[in-house]
């Protein structure tokens, strides 16, 4: 087994065919951890929103 | 390569929205919501109509009039089709598809007995539906070329649901459901990944994909099977019949899970713990909890503490992964086999958006949303109990009468002071009563004051029912978008040794669980 196609978890093609040439089929983000980070920055500012509206 | 497409379809999408909430405001759809029973959701559909189709007209004029070039602006702006798509499709099924089944479903009457209907019965609510609607979409149809990159969305919206969920749960609450799923998923996250790796080897499947279909089957479903993938060094088309089988059996039981448990009478608690427990799939957890009781969170909230308690199982399975991997390996005379740096691939796959919920949490346990002291989301207050939610005199009256029932002297106690004070005075009292409910020792009526003296002293923080309505719209967003990702060909993938482990597993994992459940999962906390 290539080493380096064993490190090849990013999924680009979907199984419609569709070929992304950045991120993942299941993401637009370059990896797993960007997106948690783009997901916690998206929280923190509905939480913000939240509180500001409603104190 | 250039993403955004010229193409209509999001401007249109845009206009029907404003029509839509024009409509609405107007009134002119009021035979409708009166038909369906959505009157109460006028404000929120008027308002999404109106942001989501002013943004839908805007961004989509200049999808298809404006000139696009590769790059970060083409990339990301060109996913806001796909996003409202997914919306719009969420949308239609909770405001229209879900509503519409349930009247149906009512139409035809109860089913079983307990006054039941079908669509509760098989939980079909906008959860599943939505589910349903992207598969049909993505499966019958396909995602038009326009909503491609967009449909990638999905998961963010799921990991910002979780995260926001920590702003729901109390100290105590987290404490006491904490020891409980530490102690279950240890067993049962342990178990399964060892049962893989056993019959993995029994049927001589390679270590690689043992390792990762371990990881999928006894963690978190899709995530964990990527994040052990480097560590066994699964291939792709590894990865992908893992990804497979867990979307099939995480399928099956997110619409198996919620029948079972209404059949069982299960509470909240109890099935939060058992989806949490049985169910692969961090999504199809949340799909199988809000299915079982569409109309709140509490069994949503209970299964994602025991999702995220296995989440956080991660780093200690990765690491068991590695050693066995390399010693399976070096075992079987693996010429070359490169030692795998484990403190850093769990550094690097540690996943962010659970120290996300972890940091809500932190933050909600400060009382910057609600007291501090708030019990799914709600907290006790008896000094705020307006005088038409104290009890009557024919309710005191009832309760009088039956105390005579009552042996223990903690609960004649907490009675004679709510029949005296004719509200509940501390939350000992209420804790006391309310296992006097559940052990059904008085009457109907006498149960409907104590739940009545109940409902009175306890309020929902206008912040917190704000992040519920949040949480609920970010999670339909995201398991309408993972349907959308739940194709014929993945689900054909999962054919084979992967499937009939996986599944064996699975079967094993959620019957053992849902006796240990059962068994000893009370639905007090």
């Amino acid at each position: 087994m290539a080493d380096k196609k064993s490190q090849d978890i990013d999924l680009h093609t979907t199984e419609t065919g569709f070929r992304y040439h950045r991120g993942s089929a299941l993401s637009i983000f370059k990896s797993d951890r960007y997106e948690d980070f783009i997901a916690l920055a998206c929280a923190l500012l509905i939480a913000l929103g939240v509180f500001l509206l409603l104190r | 390569m250039v993403y955004t497409r010229k193409h209509p379809a999001l401007f249109i999408i845009g206009l029907l929205l404003l029509v839509h909430g024009a409509l609405i405001a107007g009134g002119y759809m009021g035979g409708v919501q009166k038909y369906l029973n959505i009157a109460r959701a006028a404000g929120e559909m008027t308002n999404f109509s109106y942001i989501f189709g002013a943004v839908a007209v805007v961004v989509g004029l200049w999808h298809w009039f404006g000139s696009h070039r590769e790059g970060n602006l083409d990339y990301y702006s060109s996913s806001i089709a796909g996003g409202i798509f997914i919306l719009f499709v969420a949308m239609i099924v909770k405001w229209y598809l879900d509503p519409w089944v349930g009247a149906l479903s009512r139409g035809v009457g109860p089913v079983i007995p307990g006054g039941r209907f079908i669509h509760d019965v098989f939980g079909l609510n906008y959860v599943v539906l939505g589910i349903v609607a992207g598969m049909v979409i993505v499966n019958v149809f396909s995602i038009p070329d326009w909503a491609q990159n967009g449909v990638r969305l999905s998961r963010l919206g799921l990991k910002s649901g979780v995260i926001l969920l920590g702003t729901l749960y109390s100290l105590a609450e987290l404490a006491n459901l904490g020891r409980l799923s530490v102690v279950m998923i240890g067993i049962f996250v342990l178990g399964s990944v060892g049962l893989v790796l056993v019959i993995g080897v029994q049927r001589k499947i390679s270590n690689s994909m043992g390792g990762v279909l371990s990881a999928g089957v006894g963690v978190c479903g899709v995530s964990a099977a990527v994040a052990a993938a480097p560590v066994v060094r699964a291939r792709s088309e590894e990865i992908a019949y893992t990804i497979g089988t867990i979307l099939v059996f995480g399928v099956i039981c997110m619409f198996i899970f919620p029948v079972i448990g209404h059949m069982l009478n299960m509470g909240y608690i109890q099935f939060g713990a058992w989806a949490g427990t049985g169910i692969l799939n961090s999504a199809q957890v949340a799909g199988a909890a809000l299915a079982f009781q569409p109309a709140g969170i509490e069994t949503l909230k209970v299964a994602e503490i025991f999702n995220i308690t296995r989440v956080l199982f991660l780093p200690i399975i990765v690491l068991w992964l590695a050693v066995w991997y390399v010693r399976r390996e070096t075992a079987a005379g693996e010429v070359g086999v490169q030692q795998v740096d484990t403190t850093r691939v769990i550094f690097e796959k540690f996943p962010v958006f659970v120290l996300g919920f972890i940091l809500m949490f932190a933050l909600s346990s400060t009382g910057i949303f609600a007291p501090a002291q708030h019990y799914q989301g709600r907290y006790f207050d008896n000094t705020r109990v307006a005088a038409a939610r104290m009890l009557n005199d024919n309710e005191v009256a009832t309760l009088r009468t039956e105390s005579s029932k009552l042996q223990r002297e903690d609960q004649k106690g907490a009675l004679n002071r709510l029949i005296e004070n004719k509200k509940l005075m501390s939350i000992d009292d209420d804790d006391v009563l309310r296992g006097v409910v559940n052990s059904g020792a008085l009457s109907r009526d006498a149960n409907a004051a104590l739940r009545k003296a109940h409902n009175a002293v306890y309020h929902t923080a206008p912040m917190i029912a704000a992040f519920r309505d949040w949480i609920t719209w970010l999670f339909a967003f995201g398991l309408t978008g993972l349907g959308m990702q739940i194709t014929m060909a993945a689900m054909r993938q999962a054919g084979g040794e992967p499937l009939v482990i996986g599944s064996t597993v699975g079967v094993v994992k959620a019957v053992l669980s849902l006796i240990v459940v059962l068994l000893f999962v009370r639905e007090t906390i």
